[in-house]
Order: C-alpha cells, then sequence, then structure tokens
C-alpha cells in the first residue's frame, strides 16, 4: 500500500488518466444497461405490479393478452377465488384538447378482484364508476391533471381521470385502468365477452375448461411482443461492451505494470521481495478501478437526476453488482497479467555499465 | 571464514558465434573488516563480477558463498531474504524509486524489513555524513547527479548488511567527496566490521583499501 500510494501521488497526470477511462468506461456501462433495463422495465411494469404468478389464455390467443377473449360462456365453467382477477386489455389514444395525445394501454379490471386493490394510487383514488379512469404518471409528465376528461379513441363518451398511479407500464406504453365495462366500449366487444385473461396469484390455478391455457407470467413476459428480441439486443450489446472495456482496463493495467518494471528491478537489487511488488501492483489496481467506479455510478446517479422523466432508466442491484464485480476483477487481471515478468524482474537490467 | 567467496567463477554470455566470456575462472574472498578495491577499465567485467556476488546474476560455472550459504543452492526467497538482510548494493546507475522521497527511500525499506535497520539518529549521522541531510524531503529526480550517488550510499547502507557491494560508487563524486565515501567505507569496515568490496575505475579510492585487485578481460588478479 505504502509504494502504491506514494506512486500514484507522484505521478497524479498519468493515474488521473487511467482513472477517468475507468470513469468512463463505467459511466457508460452504468448507464447503457440503466437504458436497457429502464426500457425492459416498461415492457412489464404493470404487470410486474400485480405480483401475479400465471395468465389464463383463450388458447388459440399464441399467448398474447392483445389476442385474447374470454366469452362469458367459458367463464362461467371456471371458479375464481380471490386470487384470480380478470383483465381486459385494449390499445388506445388519449386525447383531450390543449394536451398532448398519447397512445396507451388499457387495462379493465374488477373492483372486487384482486389487482384492483394492487395497484397503488400515488395521488386521487381508484376509478369507481364506469366513466372513471386511473392513470400512470407519465399522464402528468405530458400535462394532464385530475379532472382531466379525456376521449379515448373516438368513444363519444369521456373519461375523467380520478387518479394517478406510479411506474404503470405495458408494452412501453403507458396504463389507463378503467373498469372492464369501458374494456368492452373500448374493443367494441359485445356482453358475450367477459375479459381478455384471467390472472392469477396462486399457483394451483390450472383451469381444464377447453380452449383455454394458462402460462406462467414469466414465460407470458418473454411472449410480449418486441420484448425478448429488444432484451436479447441490449443483452449483447451490453456484453460486448463490458467484454471491451474490460479488455481496455486490463490493457492499460498492463502497460502500467510493464513501464513500472524498471523501478522494480531496482527494489528487487535491494532485495524487497517479489510478493510487496505484486501486492502493490494489485492494490494500486483496486485504487484506481475502485475510484473510477465510484466516480462513474457518482456520474451516473448525477445523469438519471438530470435525464427528463420521460427517459426510462432503472437500475437492477443483481445486474449492476455483477458489472462492477466484472469490471473489478478484469482490472486486477489486468495489473496481475504481468505478475510473471514482475516475479522474473532481472535486477542485473537495472545495473548498468 | 571469509564473508564472501567467489570459487572458479566463469560467466559467459550469448551462444555459438557470439559467446563472450566476461570472467573467467575468478578465484576472490572478502574477509569482514576489509575493503576490497577491485579496480578495471570499461568493459572488463565489473559490473558482472559484482553482481554475481551479491546474487542477482548466475554464475555460469563455479560457486558462490556468503557467510558460508551457498548461493547456487538458495531458492529464491532465500536469496531475496540473504540480499536483504545481508547484502547492500550501492548500484552503478545509483537507480532510486523516482517516487519516493529520500526519506521515503528509507521508510520503504522500514516497512519491508522493520529490524536491523540503522536508528533514526545513525541514519542522520550518516546523511550528515554524506552532506545530503538537508535533501531528505527531495525526489530523485531533483538531485544532482553526485547527490544521488551519495543517497544511493545512504540507502544500501540503511539496511546495515554485513557486506557491502559498490559498483563505481564515487563516478559523480569530486575529489574532497571521494575522500568522504572513502573514508566511509574504510570506517566501517574498520568499526562496524563489514565485508566492503568496491569496484571501479577510480584509483583515488585505493589509499582506503586493504587489498586491491585487478580485472582485465574477465581474469582477476591480485595486486
Ligand atoms: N547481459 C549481457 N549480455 C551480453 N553481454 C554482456 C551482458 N552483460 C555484460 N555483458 C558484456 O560483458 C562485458 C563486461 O560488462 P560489465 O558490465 O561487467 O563491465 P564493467 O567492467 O562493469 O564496465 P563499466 O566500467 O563500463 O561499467 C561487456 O563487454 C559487456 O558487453
Ligand atoms: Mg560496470
Amino acid at each position: 500500500m505504502f509504494l502504491a500510494l506514494k506512486e500514484i501521488r507522484h505521478e497524479k497526470l498519468r493515474y488521473g488518466l487511467i482513472v477517468g477511462m475507468v470513469v468512463l468506461v463505467s459511466y457508460l456501462v452504468f448507464v447503457l444497461s440503466g437504458l436497457a433495463y429502464g426500457l425492459a422495465q416498461q415492457n412489464t411494469q404493470a404487470i410486474t405490479s400485480w405480483n401475479a404468478r400465471s395468465i389464463t389464455l383463450n388458447d388459440d390467443a399464441n399467448e398474447s393478452l392483445s389476442q385474447s377473449l374470454l366469452t362469458t360462456k367459458t367463464t362461467k365453467a371456471l371458479t375464481l377465488s380471490k386470487h384470480e382477477a380478470y383483465i381486459g386489455q385494449t390499445g388506445v389514444v388519449a386525447k383531450e384538447k390543449g394536451r398532448a395525445k398519447l397512445s396507451a394501454q388499457f387495462v379493465g379490471v374488477d373492483r372486487n378482484q384482486f389487482i384492483y386493490d394492487r395497484v397503488a394510487v400515488t395521488s386521487g383514488h381508484k376509478p369507481k364508476r364506469a366513466n372513471q379512469i386511473l392513470v400512470d404518471d407519465s399522464f402528468r409528465d405530458n400535462g394532464y391533471h385530475l379532472g382531466d376528461r379525456v376521449q379515448l379513441n373516438s368513444t363519444s363518451s369521456r373519461y375523467r381521470i380520478v387518479g394517478f398511479t406510479h411506474n404503470a407500464k405495458l408494452s412501453v406504453a403507458p396504463v389507463i385502468y378503467g373498469t372492464l365495462g369501458t374494456w368492452r366500449t373500448l374493443s367494441h366487444v359485445t356482453a358475450d365477452f367477459k375479459a381478455s385473461g384471467v390472472v392469477s396469484n396462486s399457483a394451483t390455478f390450472k383451469p381444464k375448461t377447453a380452449g383455454l391455457a394458462t402460462l406462467s407470467m414469466s414465460k407470458f413476459i418473454n411472449k410480449l411482443p418486441g420484448y425478448s428480441a429488444q432484451n436479447t439486443t441490449f443483452t449483447f450489446m451490453i456484453a460486448f461492451l463490458m467484454v471491451i472495456a474490460m479488455v481496455v482496463i486490463a490493457v492499460f493495467l498492463y502497460i502500467l505494470t510493464m513501464q513500472k518494471l524498471p523501478n522494480y528491478a531496482v527494489l528487487r537489487a535491494q532485495g524487497i521481495p517479489a510478493r510487496v511488488l505484486v501486492s502493490t501492483t494489485i492494490s494500486q489496481a483496486l485504487i484506481l478501478v475502485v475510484s473510477g467506479l465510484v466516480i462513474g455510478a457518482a456520474l451516473t446517479a448525477a445523469t438519471v437526476l438530470a435525464l427528463p422523466a420521460g427517459v426510462p432508466m432503472s437500475f437492477n442491484m443483481p445486474l449492476l453488482s455483477g458489472v462492477t464485480g466484472g469490471i473489478l476483477l478484469t482490472g486486477v487481471i489486468g495489473a496481475l497479467i504481468p505478475v510473471r515478468i514482475i516475479l522474473h524482474v532481472d535486477p542485473v537490467s537495472v545495473i548498468g555499465g | 571464514m571469509p564473508a564472501l567467496i567467489l570459487s572458479h567463477v566463469t560467466k559467459t554470455f550469448g551462444h555459438d558465434t557470439n559467446e563472450v566470456t566476461v570472467l573467467k575462472d575468478v578465484n576472490f574472498e572478502a574477509a569482514a573488516g576489509e575493503v576490497s578495491l577491485v579496480i578495471g577499465p570499461s568493459g572488463s567485467g565489473k559490473s558482472t563480477f559484482l553482481t554475481i556476488a551479491g546474487g542477482i546474476q548466475t554464475p555460469t560455472a563455479g560457486e558462490v558463498q556468503v557467510q558460508s550459504a551457498n548461493l547456487h543452492q538458495l531458492n529464491s526467497k532465500d536469496r531475496d531474504a540473504l540480499r536483504l538482510n545481508k547484502i547492500g548494493f550501492i548500484l552503478q546507475a545509483y537507480n532510486l524509486v523516482p517516487y519516493l522521497t529520500v526519506q521515503d527511500q528509507f521508510t520503504l525499506v522500514d516497512r519491508v524489513k522493520p529490524q536491523g535497520n540503522l536508528s533514526p539518529a545513525a541514519l542522520r549521522e550518516l546523511l550528515m555524513q554524506l552532506g545530503i541531510e538537508r535533501l531528505t524531503h527531495q525526489f530523485p529526480g531533483e538531485l544532482s547527479g553526485g547527490q544521488t550517488q551519495r543517497v544511493a550510499i545512504a540507502w544500501a547502507l540503511y539496511q546495515n548488511p554485513d557486506i557491502i557491494l559498490a559498483d563505481e560508487p564515487t563516478a559523480a563524486l569530486d575529489s574532497d567527496r571521494v575522500k568522504v565515501v572513502g573514508r566511509l567505507l574504510h570506517d566501517l569496515a574498520k568499526q562496524h566490521h563489514k565485508a566492503i568490496v568496491v569496484v571501479t575505475h577510480d584509483l583515488r579510492l585505493k589509499e582506503f583499501a586493504d587489498k586491491t585487485y585487478a580485472i582485465m578481460d574477465g581474469q582477476m588478479t591480485l595486486a
């Protein structure tokens, strides 16, 4: 540690540049993974907030909620407990004079079922009547207020915003919660249809009714349109970025260590054990990479504060710790690649003459 | 028993047609309490001889014994320990660690080898003798050649080694300083019972030596 710190203090510019590089690389990785994760979450936030384990859809819907319709005849054969809830989903466009048009996902729920209870209200209250809706916060970011009377698609009736909810996104669109009746109106179906699907938070709900298919929530999420394609793309982007970033950091630390060999040779000639030099190298790499990561994380935090609310950015702790640990590990490995050379550094090389 | 013995040491560099034999069957002994001077022209093999004596190069043939330990038979860890505890090198290129101040160079030794080094008072005395007591907060880059050389001498002596191997310790010094260093090495041998080997082409050191050897084309003779 003594040597490590003394050297860093003496060579401020050189080490500053390396820390700067680690800062940039970790900042880039943090921000990108935050954005990717944020986008992934916008596909699923609403679903995640229900905390459900399975969804039952029409057999012919190809595991897609928007393609699924359950007839009243089918649903009559089902026995729902307090762990099940109907949902009716359809894509809508919300408009109101003087406000931006918003594409949204309408989700109709039953007041007496569990999803209605799960939805958290940030202001206002939950819909109690057919013409009332609860909307995602992003409506507020787009200038909508409580009490606004919103037109959905080209319906003649208008719906009053009675409450806001936080983080309700489905397929990257804000969610509007309302009644199943409104869902029927918006999707132009008659009372012969009950809902789009049944969501359950019990592991045992698996109706045998013909024409129905039950799938786990995680499978359902992966089947959301574009979701897994998007995730694969981002995972690969971040993985490549990580690998390249790691190689760059490792190469820099390698060069740094190589440049120190003449000094190490002097120390070896004086009998300073190789062990001391190796631990100096490792602690130096750790100091550099850790300070780079800390500053990178601080920059990322500052960026999150500075970004407009509409930019999806969110962080997943296990993912972040993995990324951080990876960068740290590579730093140490990069510094350690020349260890063999350190161990065999030839004091004769500095004797000269 | 002499502190340092080289018997039949030969050192060859290169292969085949490029082969050069730098040391030829060198026999040498240095006893505690004596200053041995090895004088030879540039390229005669002085540095090679000294680095082999100090265990940082291995001879092609022959044996080196330091305080009756055969260097050849020690593993690298024990050789390090021997160098750290018993042998002080004054390097020809008077290498110091560029990012440590003069004081920190000594502190580093304390860190690695907490015991057996000079006391703070003895170190101050040594630095005063060498005329570098005011330079303790300078970095090597801020010292003149002669100052650097004197710091390198102090650094090697700081570990209080039994054997001191000095490669041209006076190359950058004026005659007055040469006398200071010569007397210092002489006193170390006499008062502290060190074995001191100095290789040089500086004949001014001759008056401080107990024995003088000549080295020429790799052959060592007692002058
Ligand atoms: N690693 C090496 N490989 C090949 N030849 C070497 C090597 N080290 C030294 N030599 C050769 O050995 C000879 C003696 O070198 P050495 O450094 O011992 O001389 P020296 O007496 O210390 O010279 P100077 O007074 O200039 O310091 C030189 O001819 C040199 O070229
Ligand atoms: Mg030499």
